[in-house]
């Protein structure tokens, strides 16, 4: 066990304007935040300075941390702005085209100027190799080793970096993809090699040879960037295990997050999401609706029995409107999100109909809102909420940031109001209003397509934007609840701490489950099994502490899509049927409702995922001095309530100061460093043991 | 109506009227049996006023569903005006003429009664998976042959299942559960968008949808009809072929702009056929109607007030407005025509705007047989798309479906479901058509059986004779290739028997291209040369310049260094022509 000293764990979140950044102590829940500016030629230097400044302001040394938990944004960026390894596809013959073929739809019915995605690997550098194997995993022909070898000389002799390896039925026979790469690290001892059955052994080719380009792609910036962390970190005494945030909301070693770079997309969302269910769960709320709003985005995530819905593909780099299919697509695990353009900088129109529109379009970091007075000239929700007196343009980040309200007066006077007919305070509500409809519409949607009912869900509102809007979003949806966590601006960053160390893998073996050969699919299992335990061991977790969780990817034979179910545990053999068809036609039914009579089933995919514990992680404010609500309260000012017709006196509280047990009515505004409370006037809210604000609808 | 909704509240409400047939599309999809509906999404839904105006569409969805139900809305009115409806009645039509062109596309249109006032109707459009009759081909000669057609009937009469109905359907299909799943998916999600609009109609106080459906009715309109009067006016002329079934099929269209008004008529396209590729007017309106939307106003969203300033019309008899008892199975492959005859005869009005014609019509494959050592057949649909035609400021897209939306399928897919092989799927070099923007390219793609069992194949393509047109001065794409053994060329919409060890090459055509070829930039010549979409010899013929491969013969990284344009060589040639001038 970890000696007293060692009782502090850090989280990190480099996000793409700040690097945000959590000391927890698991003894006494104390917690510390910092915020620093991302530094992005090199984002360790960031880090390394919000540590040693955080880590001394709180007075802990930098040895007593045990562990410290990192999600970034790097791997996101590599692939938006193209700036990964000089990269090769070596396909099997006749098949090299398949990332530029992909689905062969278009993701956009009217739009005749559209775009597909680019993929990572000009043409020129797309091969295909003499083998194929066929479907079971069978060899038809050979793969043609001098082919690769000279194909390697001249890899080389062109200074490319990596090779990408992803051959047709690789996931059932990797035998040929395996000989390849030994072929190309014989010759070329440094060049980067990632095969398709290792990064994602799973059937459709083009999206198994999209994620494994990307995960090669990205391999050496993400490596070179890990080991200048881990050398800053030993120099400023931290000698605790450096862990990496995955997309599918699990943390894993340095070496694997070297080995599978990709799986590091979307880490600091995932962080959001396990803060979301963690909280929710001391709350005694097991499911929620985690909401997450920031300056260009906005993203929700259904947390169902405590835990995130979770996805077996998403796409990067969407082109337009974050639409579905303009995107590379990557094959793995990741906790699921809808993600739509509203956030803080999104900008309100008046559109060729003369309706108001707003979003996707966002004035981002640069030039911002109009308020932050850095050439922004079109009004955003930012603005409007100013002009609402939901914000304090003297109270903007702490204070830290002046804020110009009359020149938000004015954009949203000239661009909105004039053209529509409408008063100035008519015109910014709108604004709030449309993008809190289009929000909620998005969330509705999607809890539906889940098969869940919305108005069950409580909303989890964080993220710089997200307590401004969560009690509107959660009245449209008719939630029972809106739930604001302390510390709303740095969830993410919390969320990492919440997460269990894990590793997933994942095996193609198909197969019908009346025809299931049990011997190679238990094979399968325990082979999983035995890399998960031997990784957990590695990272110094006890092995009564670990657990497997298996699953099988499963389908009426016919099908084109599968379900995720859990399989029984032990071995699995014919007498397991039963147990995998109920597993099964539960999951079915809770998604579909109606069953299909009289059809087989199938089996696509075995996984297992591979975990120490969950820890907990509750929040305490450190040095607040028990107070009274009168402490708390620091005055009103002028907020839009249209339901109080229009401007109405409003009390603004302190977050610091609401202490638990307090219970106070709406309408109110309670101001942390990072964001803003906005409670409407026809409900009751409280601060609960955690801190939480929770507002009852 | 007075101007009483402001255009926030207007927004809100519209909106939410999305949303809600986005939840009606949500439950069809997640309740539905036939992968078409579930993973192409092959279908459509709708939201329509007490007129039976359509006010609002699903998101996704194909142009030959969406449109045609809405127009086949007018249909189900007619013959069930609102006085013989009651809570709880639903009514369904797979009639090719009254809806979308084709017996295999069930309709379901759900009155919704607030207290006992009939308020709004939800529809929606699939694919059944079986209805009858022959398997998907094109080669029946009748309607008759093509399965079960049921006329505009009531499915459920105040909640009670039409027992009677339902017997005749499942005693007609050979997937009696699937089709009459589905049935009931379209009956649920209808259910579902009545329960959410009653639910929107009480939150917001509001008695009736229709003032709010003139409202967004009005404006789309009015949107649509100053796009229109944005184009000059006058009668734009264009034709084009298809390869037909026998015999080459002729489309001609005239698009009249009059102000704000726009006329589509297609007399003197062919007559129709006999066999089964025939196309009903509701289909013929219904990607006419697409092609002028994604034309002139992609953004006006899409309800009947974007329909109303466009009038679309053909000779009764005609290919494009098929009579009784014609069959029309295949009705897709010359519907899918249509978007890029009407943007050819509308280029010269919209210089800069349209795309060139690209392969149009997807190319759906039934490959069937026996799986080797086993009686247990095979049945698998394969879908492919050739190149978009070139866009006047882009090149065309590689590969992919327009103006079908149908997705195509991944070769381990293939594979998994049947014994075949498919050795081949790759882009097909020079198959965009030249210009200075280039067309979408085609692909090469080539099945076989590894094994000795013979199999076969219903191929349902086009556009093997008649290769994509380019648009002002581009040059044509290839035309497609349905070949076996690289030298037979089967009847192209027939079934034909594959001999053990034969392979099918099916290789769909490229787009058209845009502009003239020598207007082309040298790097953009010098770019696709590099990466393969162009061979080394194709720039000296078709775009006038000379590019030199430095590299030996036997190299296979050929990296942008080892190409080099010979400037003086492109220079004589593109000096030889004055700009502009015929190709």
């Amino acid at each position: 066990m970890e000696g007293s000293a060692h009782h502090h764990r850090i989280g990190v979140d480099i996000g793409g304007t700040f690097t945000d950044l959590v000391v927890f102590d698991d003894v006494t829940g104390s917690f510390a935040v910092g915020k620093t500016l991302t530094t992005p030629g090199d984002p360790s230097r960031a880090v390394e300075a919000l540590v040693v400044e955080t880590l001394k302001r709180e007075g802990i040394a930098a040895r007593e941390a045990r562990q410290l938990i990192h999600g970034t944004t790097l791997v996101t960026n590599a692939i938006i702005e193209r700036t990964g390894s000089r990269t090769a596809l070596l396909a099997t013959q006749g098949f090299r085209d398949s990332i530029e073929i992909g689905r062969e739809n278009r993701y956009e019915l009217y739009d005749l100027m559209l775009e597909m995605p680019q993929p990572l690997v000009p043409r020129y550098l797309r091969f295909g190799a003499p083998q194929r194997t066929l479907s079971g995993g069978t060899t038809l022909s050979e793969l043609d080793g001098a082919f690769v070898e000279q194909l390697t000389r001249e890899l080389v002799a062109n200074g490319i970096e990596a090779v990408a390896i992803a051959f047709l039925h690789s996931f059932s026979n990797p035998t040929a993809e395996r000989e390849a790469r030994a072929i190309i690290q014989r010759i070329a001892p440094h060049m980067r090699v990632a095969i398709s059955s290792e990064v994602v052994p799973e059937i459709r080719e083009f999206e198994r040879t999209s994620t494994t380009i990307a995960n090669v792609y990205v391999q050496e910036r993400v490596e070179k960037y890990l080991r200048e962390l881990q050398a800053r970190l030993e120099r400023i005494g931290f000698s605790g295990s450096l862990f990496l945030m995955i997309s599918s909301g699990g943390i894993v070693t340095v070496d694997t997050a070297v080995r599978f770079p990709v799986r590091l997309l979307e880490s600091g969302p995932a962080g959001g999401a396990l803060a979301a269910a963690s909280y929710g769960a001391a709350c005694g709320y097991s499911d929620l609706l985690s909401f997450d709003m920031g300056g260009t985005t906005a993203k929700f995530c259904i947390i169902d029995h405590g835990q995130p819905l979770i996805a077996h593909e998403f796409e990067v780099d969407r082109r337009y409107r974050l639409k579905k299919g303009s995107g590379l697509p990557i094959k793995l695990s990741v906790i699921e999100m809808i993600e739509i353009g509203a956030g803080g900088g999104s900008i309100a129109r008046i559109d060729a109909l003369g309706l108001l529109k707003v979003g996707p379009e966002s004035a981002g970091a640069e030039p911002g809102p109009v308020c932050y007075g850095n050439g922004g000239s079109e009004p955003t929700v930012t603005d409007a909420d100013l002009v609402l007196g939901y914000l304090d343009p003297d109270y903007f980040l702490g204070g830290q940031f002046k804020i110009d309200l009359a020149a938000a007066r004015r954009a949203i006077l000239e661009r909105i109001a004039k053209p529509s007919g409408l008063s100035l305070e008519e015109a910014a509500w709108g604004i709030h209003q449309v993008v809190n409809e289009s929000m909620a519409n998005a969330a509705r949607i999607h809890t539906l397509e889940r098969g869940k009912d919305p108005h069950r869900f409580p909303v989890f509102a964080f993220g710089g934007a997200g307590p401004v809007h969560g009690y509107r979003i959660a009245k449209a949806l008719g939630s029972p609840a809106l739930i604001v966590p302390f510390g709303a601006g740095v969830m993410s960053a919390v969320g990492f701490l919440t997460a269990p160390l894990a590793f997933d893998f994942v095996r193609s073996w198909p197969g019908r489950i009346d025809a299931m050969h049990w011997q190679k699919a238990n094979a399968l299992l325990d082979e999983m099994e035995a890399e998960g335990e031997a990784l957990l061991a590695q990272s110094g977790v006890l092995p009564a502490h670990i657990r497997h969780r298996r699953v099988a990817d499963i389908r009426y034979a016919g099908q084109g899509h599968e379900i995720q179910a859990p399989l029984p545990g032990g071995r699995l053999n014919g007498d397991s049927i039963p147990a995998i068809l109920r597993s099964f036609e539960e999951t079915y039914r809770r998604l579909y409702e109606r069953l299909s009579e009289s059809v087989p089933v199938e089996i696509l995919n075995w996984r297992v995922i591979s975990s120490s514990p969950a820890p907990q992680v509750r929040l305490q404010a450190a040095g607040v001095e028990p107070a009274v609500v009168s402490a708390a309260y620091k005055g009103s000012r002028r907020a839009y309530f249209p339901e109080l017709g229009g401007y109405a006196e409003t009390p603004v509280y302190d977050r610091y100061g609401l202490l638990p047990g307090t219970s106070l009515s709406g309408p109110a505004i309670i101001e942390e460093r990072e964001s803003t409370v906005i409670v409407g006037q026809d409900c009751r809210f409280h601060i609960d043991e955690q801190l939480n604000v929770i507002v009852e609808l | 109506m007075t101007d009483t909704l402001d255009p926030i509240t207007l927004e809100v409400l519209w909106n939410r009227l999305l949303s809600v047939v986005n939840e009606q599309q949500v439950t069809l999809m997640r309740t539905a049996f036939s992968t078409v509906v579930r993973e192409s999404q092959d279908l459509a839904c709708g939201v329509f006023d007490t007129r039976g105006s359509m006010i609002a569409q699903s998101l996704t969805g194909t142009p030959g569903h969406i449109n045609a139900m809405a127009t086949g809305v007018r249909h189900f009115l007619r013959a069930y005006p609102a006085e013989t409806l009651q809570p709880g009645d639903v009514l369904i039509t797979n009639d090719p003429w009254q809806t979308a062109g084709q017996i295999n596309d069930m309709t379901i249109l759900t009155p919704v009664f607030k207290d006992t006032r009939l308020v709004a109707y939800f529809a929606s459009t699939c694919h059944a998976p079986d209805i009858g009759g022959r398997i998907f081909s094109g080669e029946a000669r009748e309607v008759y042959e093509e399965g079960l057609r049921i006329p505009i009937t009531k499915l459920f009469i105040r909640d009670e299942p039409n027992a009677e109905l339902f017997k005749i359907i499942r005693a007609n299909v050979r997937t009696p559960n699937e089709t009459i799943g589905d049935l009931y998916a379209q009956t649920s999600s209808n259910a579902v968008g009545a329960r959410e609009l009653l639910h929107f109609m009480s939150e917001f106080a509001l008695d009736s949808i229709d003032p709010l459906a003139d409202e967004i009715i009005m404006r789309s309109e009015r949107a649509m009809r100053a796009a229109i009067r944005a184009l000059p006016n006058g009668r734009y002329e264009n034709e084009s072929w298809s390869d037909g079934y026998d015999e080459p099929i002729h489309i001609k269209v005239a698009v009249t702009v009059e102000d704000e008004d726009l006329f589509i008529d297609f007399a003197g396209s062919s007559p129709q056929s006999s066999r089964g590729i025939n196309v009903v007017l509701n289909y013929t309106h219904a990607y006419a109607s697409f092609a002028i939307k994604a034309a002139v106003s992609p953004d006006v969203p899409h309800n009947e007030g974007a329909f109303r300033p466009v009038h679309v019309t053909a000779p009764p008899g005609s290919i494009l407005n098929c009579l009784e008892p014609a069959a029309v199975a295949s009705r897709h492959l010359i519907g899918h025509f249509l978007p890029g005859v009407i943007f050819g005869a509308l280029a010269p009005a919209m210089p800069g705007k349209l795309i060139a014609c690209g392969a149009d019509p997807i190319w759906i494959s039934v490959l069937h047989g026996k799986w080797p050592g086993s009686q247990e057949s095979f049945t698998f649909s394969l879908f492919q798309c050739g190149g978009t035609g070139a866009r006047a400021i882009k090149d065309g897209l590689n590969s992919t479906g327009f103006p079908s939306g149908v997705a195509g399928v991944p070769a381990e897919i293939v594979e998994s479901l049947t014994p075949l092989v498919q050795y081949r799927r790759e882009l097909r070099t020079d198959s965009g058509g030249a210009g200075t923007f280039r067309g979408g390219l085609g692909q090469w793609t080539e099945i076989g059986s590894p094994g000795n069992a013979a199999w076969g194949i219903s191929a349902l393509v086009d556009r093997t004779h008649f290769p994509a047109n380019g648009l002002e001065g581009g040059g044509y794409g290839a035309a497609g290739e349905y070949l076996v053994n690289k030298s037979i060329r089967p009847q192209p919409k027939a079934l034909f028997s594959v001999a053990p060890g034969d392979r099918v090459q099916l290789n769909p055509a490229g787009g058209g291209g845009y502009g003239d070829p020598f207007q082309r930039a040298v790097e953009m010549v010098l770019r696709d040369v590099v990466n393969g979409y162009v061979s080394l010899e194709a720039p000296e013929r078709e775009y006038g310049v000379v590019i030199r491969y430095l590299g030996s013969a036997d190299q296979l990284v050929r990296p942008p260094e080892l190409y080099a344009l010979d400037e003086a060589a492109t220079l004589a040639l593109r000096g030889q022509r004055p700009s502009g001038s015929e190709i």
